[in-house]
């Protein structure tokens, strides 16, 4: 993969690549790239994709209100907050 | 429910002290666990397991334990919440006394891409314990535990059984739900059972299955109508096996022949390209799953940020390792308009393929046998076993992961003083198949205890 595509990438999946990352996960990413062009030799016309091995059925419950004790818990977590609201940087 | 499990750990509650004893100079020297409680006191249910203490791979939620991942980005987040696996055990009255290192988010195959701890295998501490649940597989095979949770993504409880000299146990994909596991890829993984106990495994794995409402994917035990296992298939072509494990290997089928087993040679040529195909789904999955952590509702999060955007950028450069950055990566790119077809909708036609030719095999045989991996217990750092190195070397444990099977990494013997596995697929819902023939191999060939082990203190 040349470093132009590597940016796109790490962009589009939000990390920043040091010069160190560009060359280490560049490499990484590449070899692996080329590891799964291995899958062209093999064909697969008329194959169904599989998504999921062993899915039965869409399960649905009943549209009830439940209770969900966990919401402060869960806000508790967060590394900046005020009140039930999450901080981040001002946006303006 | 099942009849209580008979065990020295049932000691273990009136017992504490001498336990510390023995167990904190072990874990001094593998630091199997990330948080280690071993006062946690027991809960009152008469079930099963009651009393009994068990270890949970760290990236399993366990309510008022931490729930990191082995990742600086979860290092300081607390679960407010249990697994439904977790809940079923305690229910069944066995209690959490640690969480376990692995791989950061289940990602690798040593136990070194931790980004907390440094594991070590209790068999020899120069060498890797095996991963992603490293820390389970030392900790149960330290004796530390009697058995322990993880994860099987892609080999991830297997593996480090074969490397620790304990069964590791991946069931049919849905029976234990995933419910509280941090998703890394969820179409491959799912809980996992490791012990050096089968008959413990098999009581975990009753008390902890069945279908889950909070797991869409989960469901409940269907047993196949039980028959006695007579065919085993194996492998026409096994090469690149260490000769360690090739020795274990041939001795293996010598005992399943003796034992009486029809052993079919049988070919899948479609295994060669199990791994890019493994890989190109798990990873396309991790891009996915781990968008979410982001610094903004939990985990790491940087000391400033210019805005939002460079809030999460921050948060995910600074908090990744760089095993998990390359798999995101590797996720994205397949993902990519213009690439999905060429890499992640070929890679889930492979897998279609790979389902198939392991049915074609069950139509043959009651089992399939191969060596769990091609390599002892590797050293730290070991040039040879590169991360690239070691993803190639999943090729039999990924197999069951793409078609959703049960798995089994039994302990098959030792050679140069190390542990080696061997591994059992069975066709979905063939667990009792798995145990069966585990129980009647364990006959001639009985587990080996870790050296420097001992239940004594219990007594």
């Amino acid at each position: 993969m040349d470093i132009g595509e590597l940016e796109t990438t790490a962009a589009l999946a939000q990390i920043d690549l040091g010069n160190g990352d560009l060359e280490r996960l560049g490499e990484a990413v590449s070899q692996m790239l080329a590891h799964f062009e291995k899958m062209n030799t093999v064909d697969t016309e008329g194959l169904e994709p599989t998504t999921h091995a062993l899915v039965r059925d869409n399960r649905v419950r009943a549209d009830d209100v439940t209770p969900s004790p966990l919401a402060d818990a869960m806000i508790d977590q967060a590394p900046e907050r005020e009140d039930r609201f999450f901080v981040i940087p001002n946006v303006l | 429910m099942s009849a209580p499990v008979v065990s020295p750990w049932k000691q273990f509650q009136t017992k504490k002290e001498a336990y510390l004893a023995y167990a904190n100079p072990w874990e001094k020297k593998i630091g199997s666990f990330l948080s280690f409680r071993p006062e946690t006191p027991a809960p009152a249910t008469p079930g099963p397991l009651a009393g009994l203490p068990f270890g949970v791979k760290d990236n399993i939620a366990v309510e008022g334990f931490p729930l990191t991942c082995g990742s600086k980005m979860l290092a300081n987040v607390i679960s407010p919440y249990d697994a439904t696996v977790v809940a079923r055990l305690k229910a069944a009255g066995a209690v959490v006394i640690g969480k376990t290192n692995l791989d950061e988010f289940g990602m690798g195959s040593s136990t070194d891409n931790s980004a907390l701890g440094v594991t070590h295998n209790p068999w020899d501490i120069t060498r890797v314990p095996g991963g992603s649940s490293g820390g389970s597989a030392a900790a149960v095979a330290a004796g530390l535990v009697p058995f322990a949770l993880g994860t099987d993504t892609g080999g991830s409880v297997r593996q480090p059984a074969s490397f620790c000299g304990v069964y590791g146990f991946k069931p049919t994909y849905g029976v234990l739900s995933r419910y509280g596991l941090t998703a890394y890829a969820s179409s491959l993984e799912c809980p996992g059972i490791l012990s050096a106990d089968l008959a413990l495994v098999q009581s975990v794995f009753e008390a902890a299955r069945g279908r889950d409402l909070n797991d869409q994917t989960s469901l409940d035990y269907e047993p196949q109508a039980p028959r006695p296992v007579k065919t085993i298939a194996v492998l026409g072509d096994l090469s690149d096996l260490h000769p360690d494990v090739r020795a274990v290997y041939d001795q293996t089928l010598g005992h399943l022949k003796a034992l009486g087993y029809t052993l079919l040679t049988v070919n899948l040529p479609s295994l060669e390209f199990a791994v890019p195909a493994y890989y190109t789904i798990a990873t396309a999955e991790a891009s996915a799953n781990l968008a979410r952590f982001n610094g903004i509702r939990y985990g790491h999060r940087p000391v400033y940020s210019e805005n939002h955007e460079d809030l999460v950028r921050k948060s995910r450069t600074e908090g990744f390792g760089n095993e998990v950055k390359t798999r995101i990566m590797l996720g994205t790119y397949v993902l990519r308009s213009g690439f999905q077809d060429q890499y992640y909708t070929k890679a889930q036609k492979v897998r279609t393929l790979i389902r198939r030719d392991l049915q074609k095999v069950f139509d043959q045989a009651d089992l399939l046998l191969s060596p769990t991996f091609p390599t002892p217990a590797f050293v730290h750092g070991d040039q040879t076993m590169t991360e690239f190195q070691q993803k190639l070397a999943d090729k039999s444990t990924v197999t069951a992961n793409l078609a959703g099977v049960p798995a089994l990494s039994f302990p098959a013997g030792l050679s140069s003083g190390l542990p080696i596995g061997m591994q059992l697929t069975a066709p979905a819902f063939g667990e009792p198949r798995l145990f069966e023939v585990a129980a009647q191999f364990a006959t001639r060939v009985p587990v080996v205890p870790c050296p420097g082990t001992s239940l004594d203190w219990s007594k």
